[in-house]
């Protein structure tokens, strides 16, 4: 279980001073997929990169099963995400030197992974691994970020925007991908996101205003992809 | 205007090459248009065989030190423009889509012949600085009469403003190379795709190996840079060592500072291009949660074998170039000291040099580590 406790988040000195987080408090039981929804400055991407220990919070607590991460040296945070964290970006990040399954390997490595061919299909790219980056659409490009993050055995999944980039039919396509890879690994999914829609998908939406929680929300009848508006 | 002054300053280190290549070519050919005026003045033996000893180790001395350093500044200014091009597709692109042509755009890179004429003007003005204690030293056994320096003209011209003019031509004809593409192309800075393969396969290899190599394959100027640092540090430090058994201490003095000034700036640069180039791929990895050893080891322990091979033929080279100058130069000449393979320069130079590479890895390391993982989020 994921827990934050009076979260703040600042950026900045003096007059030029953002507070970014102003005392979250939330939790992410495991196995939840929740969405956390909000317009741009609304602290979303903050809550992401704080809960995921990519930053650390100026007060307040992050506690995965008790234990303290905002107390984590650099090193610790590196060896916890190591373990138990993987990531999804809007705008993928692969490295464009590499074929479709060395970027996964990015992943599979760090936990031993030697059957990682088999989360490649499960993203139905099992004829494209040898492909690069650039010779890919932006809809199999998101897909191997997805394998790359889940072929690391994450217990919590974070996705950045993870459909952003892309149009609504390759947009619904990964999603899909995603809720049916949660389902059946049963990871802990938390996204970013401003599209409303999406939010339908999740078991829990927490809304994000000016830096605090507006709205939590649960969701009792999640949607899938294709039964969402876009 | 597209190229400002702050481009500029990032050629610095071409600007310091072309001040060592214009510094030494200075000394030894002032130098010889001046002695040439003494040539049939002299009566004894002794003074003549010095005199065509000078006269060809100056000429020797301009062209494989003054040649080298011109080649590595030419090298590391199409660097330069490759990679100012490369990071800077989007604004060449949208010129060039707005109908600017090829050749308008290239000609803007004539400024980074500026930095080349700092550099040659700067290495010209300290050499006529330097050149009457130099002729004095040129003349320490008093064979000659004293010879007053004299401003060279012509020197001047071929070696400030010839190499200026030359390298701003040079930037300008491969700018208009590299923007011979499509506007598409430059703007969405296209990834070129490798397809050479390994022959080890993708299952066999690690990620991290595969990591290492592609760094090395993606980044050959870097590994030409560093090969060529380690060879200068060799090269310069070691020959220096010998030149203060065989010439004088103030040669040696001006050629190990000739060395450790290039292999230095060369490797800086070098280093600092190949973090700046992976800042991404090292953030990545630290979100994914790589260790800073391992990222550092991926990022730079590919480039260790490249300098240890550098070490190594700069040795030989130096060995071979100061047998051959022994041999052809001062064959003649009697009481001059038979050159061997100095044994003890290497035992002094290599232990240097691996302190003084690791000592660099290791503050780059600690460059590495300190990369944002905000840096790839907020892009």
């Amino acid at each position: 279980m994921i827990e934050l406790k009076n979260v703040y988040k600042s950026y900045g000195s003096g007059e030029s001073k953002t507070e970014a987080l102003k005392g979250v408090d939330v939790t992410v039981d495991d196995g939840e997929y929740v969405v956390i929804l909000g317009a741009s400055g609304s602290g979303k991407s903050t809550l992401l990169n704080v809960t995921s220990g990519l930053e650390t919070p100026t007060s307040g607590g992050v506690f995965y099963d008790g234990e303290d991460i905002s107390a984590f040296k650099d090193e610790e945070l590196t060896a916890f995400r190591r373990r138990n964290v993987g990531f999804v970006f809007q705008q993928y990040y692969l490295l464009p030197d590499m074929t479709a399954e060395k970027n996964v390997r990015m992943g599979a490595d760090l936990a031993d992974n030697k059957d990682y061919g088999q989360i490649i299909a499960a993203v139905g790219l099992e004829n494209k691994k040898k492909k690069y980056p650039a010779q890919l659409s932006g809809g199999e490009q998101q897909r191997v970020s997805i394998a790359r993050a889940l072929a690391k055995k994450p217990r919590i999944l974070f996705l950045d925007e993870p459909t952003g980039a892309l149009d609504e039919a390759t947009g619904r396509q990964v999603l899909d991908y995603l809720i049916k890879l949660k389902r059946e690994l049963g990871f802990t999914m938390v996204a970013v996101t401003h599209n409303e829609n999406i939010a339908a998908t999740a078991d829990r939406i927490i809304r994000m205003n000016s830096g605090v929680i507006a709205e939590i929300k649960s969701n009792p009848a999640p949607k899938s992809a294709y039964e969402i508006g876009w | 205007m597209l190229i400002n002054v702050k481009s500029l300053l990032k050629l610095f280190g071409v600007s310091i090459v072309m001040c060592c290549a214009a510094f030494v070519c200075t000394l030894f050919l002032s130098y010889n248009m001046d002695i040439a005026g003494i040539k049939d003045s002299l009566s004894s033996d002794a003074a003549v065989t010095l005199y065509n000893a000078l006269i060809t180790t100056g000429k020797v001395t301009a062209a494989v030190a003054g040649g080298c350093l011109v080649i590595t500044s030419a090298v590391l200014l199409l660097f330069y423009v490759k990679n100012y091009i490369d990071s800077h597709g989007r604004d060449l692109g949208i010129l060039k889509a707005l109908g600017c042509s090829n050749m308008k755009t290239a000609l803007r890179f004539w400024v980074f012949g500026l930095s080349v004429l700092a550099g040659c003007a700067a290495g010209f003005a300290a050499a006529y600085l330097y050149l009457p204690a130099f002729y004095k030293l040129q003349n320490a056994e008093k064979l000659f009469p004293d010879i007053a320096v004299k401003f060279h003209f012509s020197l001047f011209l071929c070696l400030v403003i010839l190499p200026s003019a030359v390298f701003s031509l040079l930037a300008i004809f491969y700018a208009w190379y590299k923007l011979k593409k499509p506007p598409l192309e430059l703007l969405k800075n296209a990834h070129e795709i490798k397809n050479k393969r390994n022959k080890q396969s993708d299952k066999e290899r690690s990620f991290l190996s595969e990591l290492r190599s592609n760094t090395l394959r993606g980044k050959k100027s870097a590994v030409f840079f560093i090969a060529f640092s380690a060879f200068c540090f060799s090269a310069m430090t070691q020959m220096s060592f010998s030149m203060k058994k065989l010439a004088s201490a103030q040669m040696a003095f001006i050629m190990i500072t000739i060395g450790l000034v290039l292999a230095f700036v060369t490797l800086f640069l070098s280093l600092s291009s190949v973090v700046k180039e992976h800042a991404k791929t090292v953030a990545l990895l630290e979100a994914f949660g790589y260790t800073p050893k391992e990222r550092s080891k991926a990022v730079l322990g590919a480039y260790r074998p490249v300098s240890y091979i550098g070490f190594a033929v700069g040795t030989l080279y130096q060995y071979g170039l100061l047998k051959i100058m022994m041999s052809l130069v001062y064959a003649d000449i009697q009481n001059i000291a038979s050159y061997g393979f100095d044994f003890v320069a290497l035992a002094i130079f290599l232990p240097l040099f691996v302190a003084v590479y690791e000592l660099m890895m290791f503050a780059y390391s600690l460059k590495i580590k300190k990369t944002s993982l905000k840096k790839i989020m907020t892009e």
